[in-house]
């Protein structure tokens, strides 16, 4: 479970995020929507240990994200939207020491990698330095690694960029058979048919604050529109609060 | 969750593992620059061990033997005035180096994610940082320690504690700087620029101001025993009992002293005092370690999200007097070349790493050009006349070779960087032709300016012949033109398009042929220009009467020289720029 509880986190006289309260319940997937510069990235930093909160408190499994990082990292599996891999280590070598790095045994270890290696399909270059990899092929690593050690929590920041659309149904499936198991899966997008796709519940970023938070149909109801596609909606509901900001310099 | 052993261990293997896997590569796919970069490491290396050991041999043969006082004093000036020096600046470069693997790296960010100490990171990191900044401080301490030894006649004990010491020393100053680097971002973010400033200049300043001291001595007392005393007193402070560098050249001297004649405690003997200077070293090494982790453990995760969430002001972009002043001097070119030109100038412009390195080597040689009569032997004899012609032909040398490195660094990589944005270019009706003659106009009359005022001022400052003067700009100008002929060519013809940082780039093949390329046509261009105008000189002023130094075979060599240089400074600059624009054209971009 993903608790925020009024969350605010500052770029010097600019609030990135501005009171965040929400719960984000284990078998829920949970698609956070925004335009570039609303805060959604601070969010997930702050989620995954990068940012302290300013101020209030994100809990992850009940274990503060600020003062017990370890213990929340544990917890979590992150893909991030530039995917880091180390250039000079073979994908399988970068799996095997993110494994060793949550403390999986040698055997579960072996089990694990290869039971990723041959979810994500990355048998025919896994062997390979990660330096020779395409943008779809690290990203399918970067997924595997997030999923090695079966984390309670997933955040994944754009997770739909750069992939062909075998990737994308893969990904698909593995977010959503990941909240059907009980996991908490956190989703930062701009793909919104996706989001609509896939999400149980949504929330709206729009200049640091949640301007929207529940499930597709709540927002149909609260812009009373029948069947509207959420792009519309979406669009709408950000419109009527004003044009966005340009994207701040924040990263 | 992992102990603090095991992730220690995984820490290791990550780095034997990436290690390993780039010295693979580097062996099968790179062994020219390997082999390259190694013969000219150890031929380096050899040229500072001789010149080490010549200038110890001096102080030998004109201040004392091994044992004498102003021998002892001297050498112990050297020592502790060289560590100390280094001690300061390995305090500065681990700091930043620290400060870039921690606050601007991708590998941290990643790991911040997983569940790791945070002073693992710091440690793992501080490794890094102390490996970069120190490896020329091992190039430079082996060869004079070695040297020193058998000057010195040293027992082989002194060979055994080199090592030894010389890594626990580079620990200690490694840690005071990452401990300053995690605490000023840690509580003084916003600040962090100006504290550094501030800092960097007080030392330069400092150190600016000592040399002055030393050499504004009037020409007839320097070097006299009353400077060398004045001296002494003036950096006295180096040989502070606190500073590690103290230790460090107090534990070289007296492992290198012979064993006592007379009976000594144990404790007085030099071999003992050494063995207790290397526990001192070793004990304030591991102190810093602990003191780095304790600070790390406490601070690097609130100091990284502080630096992430500082406040910063885009820059604005807009036209200063200086792209005025830019565009007027591109006027004579035609238009698409003028655009050219203005961009690259404006990326230079707003790239401080580049041109702060131009200026601060430039600086620095300008500052050694207005000083250096200062040591030139005084008359007018033939001897002198030598001298000075001599010190202005390697001035050149210098200047170009120096020029050559940032040709390759900054020059070599601006074609491969630009296959990346091609497209930009590509959809503008200009031919590739044009591009590559914008590029190479762009180095050539970008280092001109610098480099020619560079020489323009070791010679007027040196009081050289104005036949010297004019042949020194004509062989600065065809350096400049087939350095940048060169470097543009080569970059052209062997682009790499998927590496996006130009030092690596620089580091290829391709820069290492450049680089090798640039300093043989120095070479060449200097001793076409500088021998025979060297030897017309020395002829003049010494009368002699040798054939071969006749006045009219002089100006045959001379002209001959000039011509010569020309021809191969033409074959330099066109055939590399005529076969970087043949691939240039041939090239498919992405």
């Amino acid at each position: 479970m993903i608790e925020f509880e009024a969350v605010s986190r500052s770029y010097g006289s600019t609030e990135a995020v501005k009171q965040l309260d929400l719960i984000v319940q284990p078998g829920e997937l949970f698609a956070l929507l925004g335009h570039n510069g609303a805060g959604k990235t601070t969010t997930i930093k702050m989620l995954v240990g990068l940012l302290r909160p300013g101020r209030g408190s994100i809990a992850i499994d009940g274990f503060d994200v600020a003062r017990t990082p370890r213990e929340a990292a544990q917890r979590v599996g992150y893909v991030p939207d530039e995917p880091h891999l180390y250039d000079k280590l073979s994908g399988r070598e970068f799996l095997s020491f993110v494994a060793n790095m949550h403390g999986l045994r040698a055997g579960t270890a072996d089990a694990a990698l290869a039971a990723q290696i041959e979810r994500f399909g990355l048998g025919s270059f896994v062997d390979q330095l990660t330096e020779s990899y395409s943008h779809g092929m690290k990203q399918r690593t970067v997924f595997a690694a997030a999923m090695l050690h079966d984390p309670r929590v997933l955040v994944v920041d754009e997770p739909l960029v750069g992939l062909d659309p075998h990737s994308i149904r893969l990904v698909k499936d593995l977010l959503k058979a990941h909240s059907q198991r009980g996991a908490t899966v956190f989703m930062s997008t701009h793909t919104l048919t996706a989001a609509e796709e896939l999400a149980d519940r949504i929330g709206v970023m729009h200049r640091g604050e949640l301007i929207f938070l529940g499930t597709l149909e709540e927002l149909r109801e609260q812009r009373h529109v029948v069947g509207g596609s959420l792009e519309s909606l979406y669009l709408s509901l950000v419109d009527e609060r004003g044009k966005p900001t340009p994207e701040s310099p924040s990263p | 969750m992992l102990g603090a052993a095991d992730e220690a261990r995984l820490m290791r293997r990550l780095r034997y593992q990436t290690v390993r896997a780039q010295l693979k590569q580097v062996l099968t796919t790179a062994r020219l620059r390997t082999g390259l970069v190694i013969l000219l490491s150890v031929l380096f290396w050899i040229a500072l061990f001789a010149m080490f050991y010549f200038g110890l041999e001096f102080l030998v043969k004109h201040v004392g033997p091994v044992g004498d006082q102003y021998h002892a004093q001297t050498i112990e000036f050297i020592f502790h005035l060289f560590f100390a020096s280094l001690n300061v600046m390995l305090i500065f470069s681990a700091g930043i180096i620290l400060y870039s693997g921690l606050f601007a790296s991708e590998e941290t960010r990643f790991l911040l994610t997983q569940p790791l100490r945070p002073e693992r990171i710091v440690q793992h990191k501080l490794q890094e940082a102390t490996l970069f900044s120190s490896w020329g401080f091992f190039l430079l301490a082996s060869p004079l320690t070695i040297a020193y030894g058998l000057v010195a006649e040293a027992p082989w004990h002194y060979y055994a504690l080199i090592g030894p010491l010389i890594l626990a020393f580079v620990y200690i100053p490694s840690g005071i700087g990452a401990a300053a680097c995690l605490l000023l971002i840690r509580y003084l973010s916003h600040l962090r620029l100006t504290v550094a400033a501030l800092v960097a200049s007080l030392a330069v300043g400092a150190a600016g101001w000592a040399i002055w001291e030393t050499v504004r001595t009037p020409q007839a007392e320097l070097f006299g025993a009353e400077w060398f005393n004045d001296t002494l007193r003036r950096f006295r402070f180096t040989q502070s009992e606190m500073l590690p560098s103290s230790w460090l050249s107090n534990a070289l001297l007296d492992a290198a002293s012979p064993p006592p004649t007379i009976p000594l405690p144990l404790d007085q003997t030099p071999a003992v005092r050494a063995l207790m200077f290397l526990a001192l070293l070793v004990s304030n090494a591991l102190v810093c370690q602990l003191v780095v982790v304790t600070i790390a453990k406490r601070t690097f995760r609130r100091a990284f999200s502080e630096l992430e969430c500082r406040p910063r002001a885009p820059r604005r972009a807009g036209l200063t007097t200086i792209d005025r002043v830019a565009g007027w001097l591109f006027r004579p070119f035609p238009a698409p070349v003028q655009l050219i030109l203005m961009k690259d100038w404006r990326l230079l412009r707003r790239d401080p790493v580049q041109w702060s390195q131009f200026l601060i080597f430039f600086g620095l040689l300008g500052l050694y050009f207005l000083n250096i009569n200062r040591f030139s032997a005084p008359g007018s004899n033939l001897n002198h006349t030598a001298w000075i012609n001599t010190v202005s032909f390697l001035n050149l040398g210098v200047v170009g070779l120096i020029l050559s490195t940032f040709t390759t660094r900054f020059i070599y990589p601006m074609i491969s960087l630009e296959g990346r944005r091609f497209w930009i270019l590509g959809l503008l009706p200009v031919s590739r032709r044009t591009i590559l003659w914008s590029k190479f106009l762009f180095a050539a009359l970008g280092s001109l300016g610098p480099c020619g005022l560079l020489i323009l001022t070791s010679d007027l400052v040196l009081g050289v012949d104005p036949l010297v003067v004019g042949v020194h700009q004509f062989t600065m100008m065809l350096l400049c033109v087939g350095l940048a002929g060169l470097a543009v060519g080569l970059g052209a013809a062997m682009p790499d398009f998927r590496e996006s940082s130009p030092s690596k780039i620089a580091a290829g093949f391709g820069g290492t042929l450049n680089l090798v390329l640039s300093a043989t046509y120095i070479s060449l261009i200097v001793l076409l220009t500088a021998l025979p105008c060297h030897l017309y000189l020395v002829a003049q002023g010494s009368g002699l009467n040798v054939r071969f130094l006749e006045g009219s075979r002089l100006i045959g060599w001379l002209i001959g020289g000039a011509v010569t240089a020309l021809l191969l400074a033409t074959v330099t600059t066109i055939v590399p720029l005529r076969r970087g624009i043949r691939a240039f054209n041939q090239l498919e971009f992405y």
